[in-house]
């Protein structure tokens, strides 16, 4: 035997397909069960009344970024260009600065994101040494009505808490 | 003339008009939220005003709103700019002016006068309906032609080779349901149905051709222009077809054209085939007749069907999460009072005439209103029909449309019209 070969029967051949209004008719009926079904009691309808209930988010869901602390509330973030580096589609902004905290020598003065261009890919959370950067803020609807608010800083990123906590998130969801 | 007849103009004007144009209103609404329950999905239900959201029939108004304060864009390449307007406007007056002869209840008798309930009471019938509904076409090439645009013309093009290539299986469909009923005028044609076939059949247009029904409806789809056959707006690969280059009003136009004629087919449809606005089994003089029991029968019958109407409201009208002192439960409270005071009212009415106006020409009204009644609740279960459609079919490729026209719908029309001729002939 050689490779396992499924021969597909082709339909619409026989004279009752080739008439076309019976298999007319049975896609109607099919198309009206679900209309009754959903006209007789419209809580079978597979929709998610959205803005009042909100989808269940796992702690692996990449949203909108936030910048981590030490457990002393310093800025884990050590401006390595790391994630900028590997960002595709540039949009993140970094300018160093020096660090009198004793943590290490640089910390960022300025992060900006650019949530318009950023592609929610997660290449920067996975390239941060530091675990600096995360995506589990939860927040998946980024809206505004103006490109400026769009780009937002450090303070933006620092102050935005996680969803999750620790152990979800380094579990990965369930 | 008298009074009452110069009343009974205006009413039958005002109906022939207006029906029309607020059923779009209706099939709009019918469409957006059947699209939602055929595809397990809710449609448009969150416009409301003050809370009050009509099972979303308010989507209709700000929709409306929108188009009317939009920016009416003629674009600049556009060189015949009163061949541009004029399309919509033709497409929407031609839509608008089938419905014209077609009868909404039997002849009403008040008196020594009749009244034949159409808003055109003319002889012409069928054959009024055929050479508008054909003009309507030129709306559409019209439109697709003057917008100077590739999409636009192929639209157009598409729309013309469609309807040349349908009307004609629609036409000998009409050819054999002539020779059936022996006449063109569409009163008479309803008056024929209201027999009885073989003493228990009602002798309606489907029962007497069948094969014809199914090729009217075929063809009317495609005169409509509704999918399986709406390869004149084609979407995925012409883009929007005739009507790319229109906007605003003149696009709202060509989409309640598209609606009203959409209602037309349906109602020349029941007219033709579904018995008009015969009730099936009781004719106009048996309502007559039995005017008094037809009354009560409605009046106890109304309450059923509120009660029904309000179980279904309550059950389906509320909120299916979390929500403290839900404001659908309150709106609901106020159609359910709406409603039972509507029925209230009819009871009333009803009981007055069963009091005062019994055995007078109040008879032939009601029976004239539960004929009108009968006849919009059929059209409206077409329409229904073409929505079901909509959502079911896949569209057609443009070879296979021509293919069925042409290749199995004429030669059954041509087959049909021998049989009919045939059995009318051997059977008189």
């Amino acid at each position: 035997m050689g490779i396992k070969v499924k021969v597909i029967e082709r339909k619409g051949k026989t004279f009752l397909e080739q008439l076309y209004l019976v298999e007319v008719v049975k896609g109607m009926i099919v198309t009206l069960g679900h209309f009754f079904r959903n006209f007789l009691d419209n809580s079978k309808l597979y929709v998610r009344h959205y803005p009042e209930v909100q989808p269940e988010i796992t702690a692996r869901w990449r949203g909108r970024h936030r910048l981590t602390r030490h457990d002393d509330g310093t800025v884990k973030c050590v401006a390595c260009f790391m994630c900028q580096t590997n960002c595709p589609s540039n949009c993140i902004m970094i300018e160093a600065g020096e660090r009198h905290d004793g943590k290490s020598e640089k910390m960022p003065v300025r992060f900006d994101i650019d949530l318009l261009e950023c592609i929610y890919c997660g290449y920067c959370v996975e390239a941060c040494p530091m675990d600096a950067i995360r995506m589990d803020s939860g927040i998946f609807s980024v809206t505004s009505d103006n490109r400026e608010a769009m780009v937002i800083g450090l303070e933006q990123l620092l102050e935005t808490p996680g969803a999750f906590d620790e152990e979800q998130y380094q579990k990965g969801g369930e | 003339m008298s009074a009452l007849d110069i009343l009974l103009v205006l009413l039958r004007v005002a109906f022939g008009a207006l029906v029309p144009l607020s059923s779009v209103a209706i099939l709009v609404w019918m469409e957006r939220r059947g699209a939602g329950f055929f595809q397990d999905r809710a449609g448009p239900n969150r416009c409301n005003v003050m809370g009050f959201r009509a099972a979303g029939l308010i989507q209709n108004i700000a929709d409306g709103i929108k188009l009317v304060f939009k920016e009416d864009v003629i674009p600049g390449h556009i060189r015949h700019k009163f061949y541009f307007v004029l399309a919509p406007v033709l497409v929407f007056v031609t839509a608008i002016l089938c419905f014209a002869v077609i009868p909404f209840a039997d002849i009403l008798v008040i008196g020594d006068s009749k009244y034949i309930m159409q808003a055109i009471p003319m002889d012409l019938g069928i054959l009024w309906f055929l050479a508008i509904v054909g003009f309507g076409v030129y709306g559409i090439i019209l439109a697709g032609w003057s917008s100077h645009n590739k999409y636009g013309v192929l639209g157009g093009l598409r729309a013309a080779a469609q309807v040349i290539s349908y009307e004609i299986p629609m036409g000998l469909a009409l050819v054999s349901l002539l020779a059936v009923y022996g006449t063109v005028n569409l009163t008479e044609m309803a008056q024929f149905q209201g027999q009885l076939l073989f003493g228990f059949i009602p002798m309606w247009g489907v029962f007497l051709q069948p094969l014809g029904v199914i090729i009217f409806i075929v063809a009317a789809f495609a005169e409509t222009n509704r999918t399986p056959f709406d390869l004149a707006e084609g979407e995925s690969e012409i883009v929007a077809g005739f009507h790319v280059e229109y906007s605003s009003m003149k696009f709202a136009l060509f989409f309640l054209g598209e609606y009203v004629a959409m209602f037309v087919s349906s109602a020349l449809i029941v007219t033709l085939y579904f018995g008009s606005y015969q009730i099936p089994w009781l004719s106009t003089e048996t309502l007559v007749a039995y005017a008094r029991p037809v009354v009560i029968a409605l009046m106890l019958g109304l309450p059923v069907f509120a009660y029904l109407f309000m179980a279904w409201m309550k059950k389906n009208n509320r909120s299916h999460y979390h929500r403290p002192n839900d404001p659908r439960v309150r709106e609901t409270k106020v159609y359910v009072t709406l409603l039972w005071s509507l029925v209230i009212l009819l009871e009333v009415i009803f009981l007055g005439y069963l009091a005062f106006a019994h055995g007078t020409a109040a008879d032939r009204i009601i029976v004239a209103l539960l004929q009108i009644a009968t006849f919009l609740t059929k059209t409206l279960l077409m329409c229904f029909v073409y929505v079901w459609v909509r959502w079911t079919l896949p569209r057609f490729r443009y070879d296979q449309l021509q293919k069925i026209g042409w290749e199995k719908l004429l030669p059954l029309a041509l087959l049909n019209i021998f049989i009919t001729s045939a059995v009318v002939v051997s059977f008189g």
